[in-house]
């Protein structure tokens, strides 16, 4: 149950209904702050080497698990690194692979669905096929597979991620695209002779856009937490560079001496995903017409 | 509904040899060289030589793989070069534990998710709504890998109440057994729960609306009746398929809580299988895996049509 | 020939049991003992090399020729007695009669020979090979008299047959040909245990063999082993009391230091000989030079190391052999830990010092390589953390495709297997591809002396010649590791990291 999270999340978007457009929502303070707090992780992330910060990875091997100081903020981890800093840089890493790997899903995944949702037929049950072996196949030997072969960085394990979260991704473009395909500006831009890439630029493009968009937040902040699953088992983001889920993972080993190693990264990490996930919302409350929806 | 069930039958068998066939190239990839995993560090190249061509692996890759399949197809899986075991009788070694894990832990997630969805959809928009949602998502950042620790110390360490790890056999000890996976199921369906909470509620909340739902609660009857008898039968499609989704997935393993909770299912064994070269073990176990998979689907497929008359007549 | 008896066992057994063991050992009772890793099986020809895991498993269902006592010297096990030929080539083993495996059959010197013959046969592709390449033959003089020629001469033979491994353990040869694929993981020894049942991944369940040919000294009914892969669950099951002893080892420093506080507990640890070890790969740049090389030594600073890994548990090494081994220098030639001159020797260098190391993607190898790096960075070097898998490490390390390697020298009675392996020229294992005929010819030596005091010097002088090339370098000493409830007594020194538990007993 390691990688394959992302795969899971083909949910939430059901285009079966449609129902008159009565927009209720309003942009409310935990959209704010949300926002706040995803600027802030993402200019720590940016700007990390610029911050008055020790090193992520200089250590002061004597000092493992230290104690919060004015030179520590909060305290040094196991190997006796700045719980601080790592916090910062971790970010970095979590944001970068929490971005690009659901950017690959939604760009391939997004564009597999719409090919298969508009044009249906033998290229649908190709795609949906394709999607299927996908789902089929035991992530984890995936995961184990391309980092032994293409070894680990940053990069591989963002593909890793973001390979597995297409099926997702091309499930929830096909759904939308198919109820759009009925609809009458698509019927209406058919009967005016427009071309297929013009009817699927111009009309179903932008609308399949909205949903797959607040999808992808949600994407974003399971990336995240898969990162983390893969640190424990060794498949992580190389080290020394941290990430909140592999300081998660080293934290755990000294959860009764010093919980806070493993709770902070956990809390920043809450925050994320949480923030994420009500930017999601409130964008997929402003585009769904239906009331409470996700 | 037999033309159905035919096609999609005819389906997954492309599905099969698609997954099947990845593995092999996915295999072919690894870095070391089943030939010299067997003879080990001090094999000449020509011993390592004979021995490739002795097993096939001289063999172009499609090759290697057609005969595979008719081995299979003859109902030979091959045996593990490593320890002799059948990949039948290590698959059916690991397989009931990995079910019963699976099992335990979907119902336990659905038992937490389908209440608190329905408490959210009557009260959409609520605070508690609003709480329980926000909470769904924040568990994210509590990884299992946590979660289990943490319950082992509360639960095993703590209180002494269940089992810390490993796992006794159901004939052997029923009560036991069940203990065994109490921690684990707990740990899985903790990270659950929250993805099929959210999908039932906002299903729920769009049946809610519907004019039936309306005329139901205008004949008078009971709340209570209206959700469970009316409302979440046909809200319930994209729960299922999350579920089968879900189940699909746990075929395969579930590698961290197998490890953490010693426990002997298919996770721990594809990756054993995958970090010995034991590439007949790994070719065997995917295959069982997809096998699962594709029968869940099919079944989710099946209660699809059940839940929905409409499918059978082609909605997406 | 000159013989020499080195011990009558059957009078030896009897006065032990006239003297009786101190306190009264209670009988009965399971023991469950929590391992690290999985048993893949006992059959050298499909595990190849066992790792401890399976040597712990090892000592309960097999005997060995000869054991190890108390003072870590040979004593009698299958073997009471035994002698050699003035070139140490020749070695002859008098066996223990009336001795019978768990399937009933006799042990025997034949039985001996056609194990030994087996795993020998180039066309079964042992992989063990190379640990029995120096035993030219194993041949049955009589049913209790049995012959090991060897190729190159071996003063410490019979220590070298003490561990439980593929190829020291006694197994039944009819089981062997009649089980077929199957002996694997349904081994049939002469024992103090017999497997009754094992399920993959979960358990194996041994019980008393009640026909041991000493089984008067077995007090337990059964021992059930567990893998538990997760050292923080292992650890919970011990203190929970699911399992009465659990294997550790340093990196589990926090669990170690509680369970020495707890008093329901115990810590076992032993001083091993041998070290954790690392190769540098001398013929690529930029560690082909010795000035890099010994500037990379020298900026280990293994207090501190021990400290941020272990808590301070690891015992800095600068030789291979360690303070348990028998090995004593007065001079290990070990290069001073120093990061300024370290720094210098990179400067004087020139170009840049940048190349990859491989660690184990587990905690623990990202923890060393962490440090390591550290350490490194300190004195303007870089070094690129690259995790592999376990399988990779030894495929990597053959094909040579590595900058820098870890490796290990393990806790072995006698040095000689690996010291040669490891450092001579023409052996096959030479990672650092290094070649020095003075380092030769003190391998050469060391391994047909028998004296002991002059082998010790003669691997002396062979530390100084590594230490100085800074072909290799060591980190720290080897420590094995258990951790059991209080009332687990009787489980002997973890020579070489193996937990043997046939001969303890519940208080």
């Amino acid at each position: 149950m390691a990688a394959p999270r992302g795969a899971v999340l083909d949910v939430g978007v059901d285009t079966s209904t449609v129902a008159p457009v009565r927009r209720q929502r309003r942009v409310g303070g935990l959209f704010v702050a949300s926002v706040i707090w995803i600027a802030l992780v993402a200019l720590g992330a940016i700007f990390a080497d610029l911050l008055p910060i020790p090193s992520p990875t200089d250590m002061d091997m004597l000092g493992k698990r230290a104690l919060p100081s004015a030179e520590h903020w909060l305290g040094n981890d196991v190997l006796g690194r700045d719980v601080f800093s790592r916090l910062i840089y971790g970010g970095r890493i979590s944001l970068t692979v929490g971005l690009l790997a659901p950017v690959l899903g939604v760009t391939i995944g997004g564009a597999l669905g719409l090919l298969a949702g508009y044009f249906r037929g033998r290229l649908e049950t190709f795609i949906t096929g394709g999607v299927d072996v996908l789902l089929a196949f035991p992530p984890l030997v995936f995961a184990l597979a391309v980092t032994a072969y293409l070894g680990q960085s940053i990069a591989n394990i963002t593909l890793v991620i973001g390979v597995l979260g297409i099926p997702a991704f091309t499930r929830v473009a096909r759904a939308v695209t198919l109820s759009l395909s009925e609809r009458e500006f698509v019927t209406a831009a058919r009967a005016l002779g427009a071309t297929h890439s013009r009817i699927i630029l111009r009309e179903l493009l932008p609308n399949v856009a909205l949903p797959l968009v607040a999808f992808f937040l949600l994407g974003v902040a399971v990336t995240i937490v898969v990162e983390g699953a893969l640190s424990f088992l060794g498949l992580g983001v190389p080290p020394p560079a941290p990430s909140w889920g592999s300081m998660i993972g080293e934290g755990r080993e000294s959860l009764d001496i010093a919980p806070w190693l493993a709770f902070l990264p956990a809390l920043f990490m809450f925050l994320t995903v949480l923030a994420f996930n009500v930017v999601g919302d409130t964008l997929r409350a402003l585009t769904d017409p239906r009331p409470g929806a996700l | 509904m037999a033309r159905f069930i035919g096609r999609r039958l005819l389906y997954l068998l492309p599905v099969l040899l698609a997954v099947t066939l990845l593995t092999f190239l996915i295999a072919s990839l690894l870095p070391g060289d089943l030939a010299v995993t067997i003879l080990g560090d001090q094999a000449t190249p020509e011993k390592v030589a004979a021995l490739r061509a002795q097993m096939g692996l001289d063999l172009p890759l499609w090759q290697r793989y057609l005969l595979w399949l008719w081995d299979v197809l003859h109902g030979d899986l091959g045996r593990s070069f490593r320890t002799g075991e059948t990949v039948l009788s290590a698959v059916g070694d690991r397989l009931p534990i990995s079910l019963e894990l699976m099992v335990m832990a979907e119902v336990t997630a659905l038992l937490i998710a389908i209440p608190l969805a329905i408490l959210c959809a009557v009260r959409s928009g609520s605070a508690t709504d609003r709480f329980l949602t926000g909470l769904a998502f924040g568990k994210l950042s509590l990884p299992p890998f946590m979660v289990a620790i943490l319950l082992i110390y509360l639960f095993a360490v703590s209180l002494n109440l269940l089992p810390a790890t490993g796992w006794i056999p159901f004939a052997e000890d029923p009560i036991a057994n069940i203990r065994s996976f109490v921690l684990p199921a707990l740990t899985l369906a903790i990270a659950e729960w929250p993805v099929l909470m959210r999908v039932l509620r906002s299903d729920m909340i769009a049946t809610l609306q519907e004019d039936y739902i309306a005329m139901a609660k205008a004949k008078g009857l009971r709340p209570a009746r209206i959700l469970l008898v009316h409302a979440l039968k046909p809200s319930s499609l994209t729960l299922v398929t999350v579920t089968g989704i879900n189940i699909g997935r746990l075929i395969g393993g579930a590698l961290i809580v197998e490890t953490i909770f010693a426990l002997p299912g298919i996770g721990r064994l594809l990756v054993g299988a995958i970090y010995a070269r034991d590439f007949i073990i790994l070719q065997g176990v995917v295959l069982f895996v997809a096998v699962g998979f594709v029968v869940v689907n099919f079944i989710v497929d099946m209660l699809y049509a059940v839940l929905d008359p409409r499918i059978r007549h082609g909605r997406a | 020939m000159r013989t020499i008896v080195k011990a009558l066992a059957l009078a030896a057994s009897a006065a032990l049991l006239a003297a009786g063991p101190a306190t009264a050992q209670k009988k009965g009772g399971t023991l469950t003992v929590g391992l690290e890793l999985d048993i893949p099986g006992f059959d050298g020809l499909k595990v190849g090399v066992y790792d401890t895991a399976a040597n712990i498993a090892a000592s309960l269902i097999f005997d060995t020729l000869v054991k190890l006592d108390d003072q870590g010297k040979p004593e009698p096990g299958l073997a009471v007695s035994w002698s050699h030929s003035d070139d140490f080539k020749v070695w002859t083993f008098k066996l223990r009669p009336n001795v019978k495996f768990h399937d009933g059959t006799p042990f025997n010197a034949q039985a001996l020979a056609w194990t030994f013959a087996r795993l020998k046969d180039p066309k079964n592709n042992c992989r063990c090979a190379f640990y029995i390449a120096n035993v030219l033959s194993v041949e049955a003089k009589d049913d209790l008299t049995v012959v090991h020629t060897l190729k190159d001469p071996s003063a410490n033979y019979p220590a070298t047959l003490t561990r439980p491994t593929e190829i020291n353990t006694v197994q039944s040869p009819t089981a062997i040909q009649t089980k077929g694929d199957d002996f694997n993981r349904n081994p049939v020894g002469t024992g103090p245990f017999i497997l009754k049942s094992w399920t993959a991944g979960d358990r194996m369940v041994l019980e008393r063999n009640p026909d041991y040919w000493d089984k008067d000294k077995i007090s337990l009914d059964r021992v059930v082993l567990r893998p538990l892969p997760d050292s923080q669950s292992r650890f919970a099951s011990l203190k929970s009391g699911e399992t009465d002893l659990v294997w550790a080892d340093e990196f589990e420093a926090d669990n170690i230091q509680r369970a020495k506080q707890d008093k329901t507990l115990q810590v076992l640890s032993y001083a091993g000989s041998g070290a954790a070890v690392n190769v540098f790969n001398t013929k690529v740049p930029p560690l082909d030079d010795v000035r890099v090389r010994q500037a990379l030594v020298m900026a280990l600073d293994r207090k501190k190391m021990s400290q941020a890994i272990t808590n301070g548990l690891a015992r800095p090494a600068s030789n291979p052999f360690g303070d348990g081994s028998w090995v004593k220098c007065k001079d290990d030639g070990a290069l001073p830990e120093d990061p300024k001159k370290a720094a210098a020797l990179i400067k004087e260098y020139g170009k840049p010092v940048k190349f990859k190391m491989l660690f184990t993607a587990t905690p623990r190898g990202r923890a060393n390589g962490q440090v390591l790096q550290q350490l490194w960075k300190n004195v303007g070097a870089e070094m690129e953390i690259e995790q592999v898998d376990q399988a990779t490490i030894p495929a990597r390390a053959f094909q040579r495709k590595f900058d820098i390697t870890p490796w290990r020298i393990v806790d072995f009675p006698d040095p000689d297997l690996q010291m040669f392996a490891n450092f001579y020229s023409k052996s096959p294992l030479n990672l650092a591809n290094f070649t020095d005929p003075d380092l030769d010819k003190a391998l050469e030596a060391a391994r047909t002396t028998a004296d002991e005091a002059k082998r010790s010097e003669y691997y002396c002088e062979a530390s100084r010649i590594i230490n100085k090339n800074a072909t290799w370098f060591w980190t720290f000493q080897n420590t094995y590791y258990a951790m059991a409830k209080a009332r687990v007594k009787g489980v002997p020194k973890l020579y070489g990291g193996v937990i043997d538990v046939s001969h303890a007993w519940l208080e």
